[in-house]
């Protein structure tokens, strides 16, 4: 787990640090805040709400006081993590309980919007799993709600809270990469995205993610953690998106799509893509930022120039002897001289192979902001756009239009400006 | 098998030889530095390759003497 004290010498000063992390604001009072308790309440201890309480149960600063759950084998579950919290079927009874000062909402997406908001006028602060919402539109009733409460809102985009994605972006902002030509992202799995049903009546309830009632699919569930590093990167918004999708192998009744691709473009020309196959996993995951001097690849953690120091001259001169003797030789083999010395390998963000995805960093912080009622910088805008950016493009696929970013669902942030103040609060 | 001795001249031979290998091996850097127009700096960090270099001279030169010695040492014998 890095500390923000770590965090600091990685960045050299708390100013240098808040200009490409805002949020980190979340720790300006953690010396003050020793002792203290976030009492929080885990609405949806599934799979994710159980990784989510890992990290919770680690920080002396955080208390598990309830958790709440319709699905009995992950209250059993949550239970062994948290023996002494109390336990709710219903998410209204949880928000009654005084003891909880704050709620970590990991149910499935088609829920979100209702708790988060009965969780903010109840008085409690939020930290909501991505995507925040299934519509713009409740996304923005979402982040309304949250202003006009004052309540703390934090959506699990952990990336933010990365040690190396941290470091990128200092890099990328101090123009180390040059100018930003664009940002490729994808994620490949070969897998049929499904958990496994003890009882075909709860099929939709547990495999919720391939189904249009509850989920958005690739989109919300993927899309949305690396549409964000464009954002991040370029410190501005995509206002133009386009799309396609289709079920092209997972044919076995789910009807969210299996095969993504989506094209954001902003206002300067620059685009950013993402693409998703879940039938062939050999590239993995990746998000790229290229510049006309360098290129990140931020989950392998590595950078790499374009343009490579050569080889020493004695290396040189020893490939160019070799290649004059023979190269005119049919049968010669594997060179001997070692041409690979100038190969691009690039280097590590950090120095080293990455670990972490930054979650424990993004709970710490959530903990802080629930201790002192603090909202830190910018994380409930980095939220937003990140589940709207992904929404929009679900928008895109599924109606085969080109959308431009709505004025309506534009807040006061980066190149955006609001429209209008008028909400459906 | 009998003892054998390596006189003082015979080692004196051997070192100024092995210098002189090392002595070659740094022009050749030099040579190859000013040829690709790489850093000066290569002078001391291609060290490794320049001490490789000499060595792999050194055994050729070595090689080259041996089969020299043994072409004339077949002719000597021949002739008593």
């Amino acid at each position: 787990m890095k500390t923000r004290r770590e965090f600091l010498k990685i960045s050299g000063s708390a100013g240098l640090l808040l200009a490409t992390v805002p949020w980190f604001s979340a720790f300006s009072d953690s010396k003050n805040t020793m002792g203290e308790k976030a009492r929080i309440g885990v609405i949806g201890p599934g799979s994710r709400g159980q990784f989510l309480m890992s990290f919770l149960m680690k920080n002396p600063k955080v208390e598990i006081v309830a958790i709440c759950d319709n699905y009995q084998p992950s209250i059993n579950e949550a239970l062994k993590m948290a023996p002494d919290a109390k336990v709710y079927q219903d998410y209204r009874k949880l928000l009654e309980d005084k003891d909880v000062d704050g709620v970590v909402i990991a149910v499935p997406l088609n829920i979100h919007h209702e708790i988060a908001i009965a969780a903010f006028e109840a008085g409690k602060h939020v930290f909501c799993e991505k995507a925040m919402a299934m519509t713009p539109a409740d996304c923005l009733h979402m982040y309304d709600t949250h202003k006009r409460t004052g309540k703390v809102f934090f959506v699990g985009q952990q990336r933010l809270f990365c040690d190396r994605y941290i470091e990128a972006m200092q890099m990328v902002h101090s123009g180390t990469f040059g100018e930003i030509e664009g940002i490729r992202t994808y994620w490949f799995r070969n897998g049929d995205w499904r958990r496994p049903v003890p009882n075909p009546e709860l099929e939709r309830k547990i495999n919720w993610r391939l189904y249009k009632e509850y989920s958005r699919g690739l989109m919300t569930e993927l899309a949305c953690h690396q549409l964000q590093i464009g954002t991040w990167a370029l410190k501005t918004i995509p206002n133009k998106i386009m799309g396609h999708g289709a079920i092209t192998y997972w044919k076995d009744g789910r009807e969210v799509y299996d095969n993504v691709s989506a094209i954001y473009i902003f206002d300067n020309g620059v685009k950013m893509t993402f693409e998703s196959i879940i039938s062939n996993k050999f590239y993995g995951l990746e998000e790229q930022i290229l510049g006309n001097k360098g290129t990140i690849e931020l989950e392998k953690g590595k950078y790499f120039y374009e343009t490579v120091p050569p080889a020493p001259g004695f290396l040189q001169l020893i490939n160019d002897v070799e290649h004059k003797l023979f190269d005119a030789i049919p049968f010669a083999g594997t060179s001997w001289a070692p041409e690979t010395a100038n190969e691009n390998t690039g280097d590590y963000i950090t120095g080293k192979r990455p670990k972490t995805d930054g979650t424990s960093v993004l709970l710490e912080a959530y903990a802080e902001a629930v201790i002192t009622g603090k909202q830190p910088e910018q994380i409930a805008e980095e939220g937003y756009y990140a589940s709207v950016l992904c929404l929009l493009g679900h928008q895109a696929i599924e109606e085969g239009v080109i959308p431009d970013f709505p004025d309506e669902y534009k807040l006061d942030y980066l190149n955006h400006k609001r429209a209008t103040q008028t909400v459906s609060i | 098998m009998k003892d054998t001795i390596i006189t003082v001249k015979r080692k004196k031979i051997e070192v100024i030889t092995l210098v002189a290998c090392f002595i070659i091996a740094c022009i050749v850097n030099i040579y190859a530095i000013a040829k690709f127009n790489t850093s000066w700096s290569e002078i001391f960090t291609s060290l490794g390759y320049v001490l490789i270099f000499s060595v792999a001279l050194y055994i050729a030169w070595s090689i080259i003497r041996l089969a020299y010695y043994l072409i004339k040492n077949t002719f000597t014998k021949k002739k008593r």
